[in-house]
């Protein structure tokens, strides 16, 4: 067990090595020079001084060559500093975490009301699969997978809060403006939770312990709630951690739509406005909290089911 | 030999399942799909004929203003009415649409091909390979695609070829795991080491083996992935990272519309609505094609077999 989490944990250290380095290349590969940019972006001026961007230049450090820039950035950004916003130089850091803290509340509401009505729902259909109301249930999946959010959401605002009243149409200051988001968010993972949990039942209950608990004379719902539900929730923990990392980083329509201060529409602002330093930041805390979430699952399983441990070739 | 008294000649036994006529042929070939994607497949088709022959019978020009008609709710002159610039909505919605599914097909096609050959080619050759492709697919998963396409836009501007690249870039990794899966399967296959004996060579097998029997699969995942690249392209261009104007997509139209959404609502609901829809009939052709496939995978029942006839 302790080898198997130290694999991992090496495997996460070389997996944020790499991203940090993409994190770091990229956002210069675009912009032409970041001198310039950063000058721009204060003061918005088309005609820059040559002076002035030669002594930004220097004060960024932006004259040494790329490798003494990257050794530099990653030494700041181990013990957490990304650096200040070129926009309003503000801390990354703060940056970050503050659109973090509302970007988990929003992704944890959207996914809890995901799994809330997903998992009955794909319990109902996998007892009597094939039947009328399985086909019902499915058809009502694929018409969720195809509903865009970006529609979704317009048109929640103008039911619920122009023509209805009854919740706030955007921003992040009272409890009941998470509603609308979560729920135009909760639609695509319900729809995918739903089917994972669908077909995991369907496999369960066709196993032989089921069958046996069956012949013992349990009713169906005994068997349900005792033994099937239980076994078939590790896929559904699957899913849903992909869906949480994916969903932390990945809200960007929503949070940008519903005017929420979240990682999404941070890291929206920052590539709109060049903002180098926000990005590179926010895409090194998005990785990090999936690969983490990912690592975090794994070792989790390992603890359910060692047999994880020994090999994947089981599954 | 005669045939034994009692026993009815073949011909009669096998007139029955025989179906006449053009109707009766279609009906048989028909009947071979789910009615999911009968239906799904005929609506998206028909989406695709409007939107080939939208340059000719498109009833405005999709850019021209009109500041003096704006806003006008559908009525006969503007079936669908038209937005805050005096445009014909309809038109806008038959050219947005070129945009639109256009980019997710060019996407879904690109991320196809590579995607299956990556999948076969990496269960084929394994090891180290199949390690380094896997990885990279689960951290693609990982990286939500709107990043890379926000990291794209930044390199490279917005735009169609952009938009196309973002797609491919994150939209391979179904295609490869559904394909490994297959190989890994045909792998244990008793022709397939067959072919292995006799010398055949990698390429030979995946072409000649492999690749037949994922095509149904495939096809399937491509209608699925269709639908969700229609809704990341409106997505995108929704962000004001896409088609750029005056020419717009759907996902433009629904972001140019949520200013007057009080005003006229069926700005905001008609290119939604056509997302939607289109999105739902391929999904809808998908699911009923890979049905049809799980069904042709099952021992089929072989009604030209006169079982009993001859024992």
């Amino acid at each position: 067990m302790a080898r198997f989490i130290a694999r991992r944990l090496a495997l996460l250290v070389v997996t944020l090595f790499v991203v940090s380095l993409i994190a770091f290349i990229v956002p210069y590969l675009g912009g032409g020079d970041p001198a310039r940019q950063i000058l721009r972006s204060r003061v918005s001026d088309l005609a820059l001084d040559p002076a002035a961007v030669e002594a930004v230049r220097q004060q960024f450090g932006l004259d040494q060559p790329i490798y003494v820039q990257y050794a530099r950035w990653l030494e700041a950004a181990v013990v957490g500093d990304f650096g200040k916003s070129f926009t309003n130089r503000q801390p990354v850091v703060d940056m970050v975490s503050g659109a973090l803290s509302v970007s988990i509340v929003l992704a944890l509401a959207a996914l809890a009301l995901a799994v809330v009505i997903a998992v009955p729902l794909g319990i109902l259909a996998a007892v009597r699969a094939g039947g009328r109301r399985d086909s019902a249930i499915l058809t009502l999946t694929q018409g969720l997978v195809a509903l865009p959010e970006y529609w979704l959401a317009p048109l929640g605002m103008l039911v619920f809060a122009v023509w209805l009243g009854v919740l706030p149409a955007a921003g992040w200051t009272s409890p009941e403006s998470v509603i609308l988001p979560a729920a135009v968010l909760s639609l695509r993972p319900l729809a995918y939770l739903l089917g994972v949990t669908r077909a995991s039942m369907i496999n369960v209950l066709a196993s032989p312990y089921i069958v046996a608990a069956r012949a013992r004379g349990l009713s169906q719902v005994r068997t349900l709630r005792r033994h099937a539900v239980k076994n078939s929730m590790v896929p559904v923990m699957t899913l849903f951690s992909i869906w949480l990392a994916g969903t932390l980083g990945g809200s960007v329509v929503v949070e940008v739509i519903f005017a929420i201060p979240g990682l999404g529409r941070l890291m929206y602002e920052a590539v709109v406005n060049a903002d180098v330093p926000v990005i590179q930041g926010g895409v090194v805390a998005t990785v990090t909290l999936a690969i983490v979430i990912n690592t975090l699952t794994d070792i989790g399983y390992a603890f359910l089911n060692p047999a994880v441990v020994v090999g994947e070739s089981r599954g | 030999m005669g045939s034994a008294p009692g026993i009815a000649p073949a011909e009669t036994i096998l007139r029955p399942q025989v179906r006449v006529g053009a109707v009766a042929r279609l009906r048989d070939v028909l009947g071979g799909f789910h009615w999911t994607f009968l239906v799904g497949g005929t609506f998206f088709g028909f989406v695709c004929l409007i939107l080939l022959l939208t340059p000719w019978i498109a009833p405005y020009d999709p850019i021209t203003q009109v500041l003096t008609d704006r806003l006008q709710a559908p009525s006969a002159e503007h079936l669908l009415g038209t937005d805050h610039l005096g445009r014909d909505v309809l038109s806008r919605l038959m050219h947005g649409g070129r945009f639109s599914v256009s980019i997710a097909a060019i996407a879904v096609l690109i991320t196809g091909v590579t995607g299956t050959l990556l999948g076969a080619l990496s269960a084929r050759i394994g090891g180290v390979f199949d390690e380094a492709i896997m990885r990279l697919v689960d951290a693609l998963l990982a990286f939500p695609e709107v990043l890379i396409a926000l990291f794209l836009v930044f390199i490279l501007g917005p735009g169609y070829g952009t938009l196309i690249l973002a797609l491919a870039l994150s939209g391979w990794t179904p295609f490869a795991r559904l394909t490994r899966a297959i190989t890994l399967e045909i792998n244990t296959k008793e022709y397939i080491e067959a072919a292995e004996a006799l010398g055949c060579s990698r390429t030979f097998i995946i072409f000649r083996h492999v690749l037949p029997n994922a095509i149904g699969p495939v096809l399937a995942q491509g209608f699925l992935r269709f639908g969700h690249q229609l809704i990341s392209v409106g997505g995108l261009s929704y962000l004001g990272l896409g088609v750029q104007p005056p020419m717009s997509d759907w996902g433009a139209m629904l972001a140019d519309a949520q200013v007057y959404m009080i005003r006229s609502p069926w700005l905001v609901i008609i290119p939604g609505l056509a997302i939607f829809l289109t999105a739902l009939s391929v999904t809808l052709a998908g699911q009923g094609l890979r049905q049809s496939t799980l069904r042709r995978d099952r021992p089929a029942a072989t009604p030209l077999e006169p079982t009993g006839a001859v024992a």
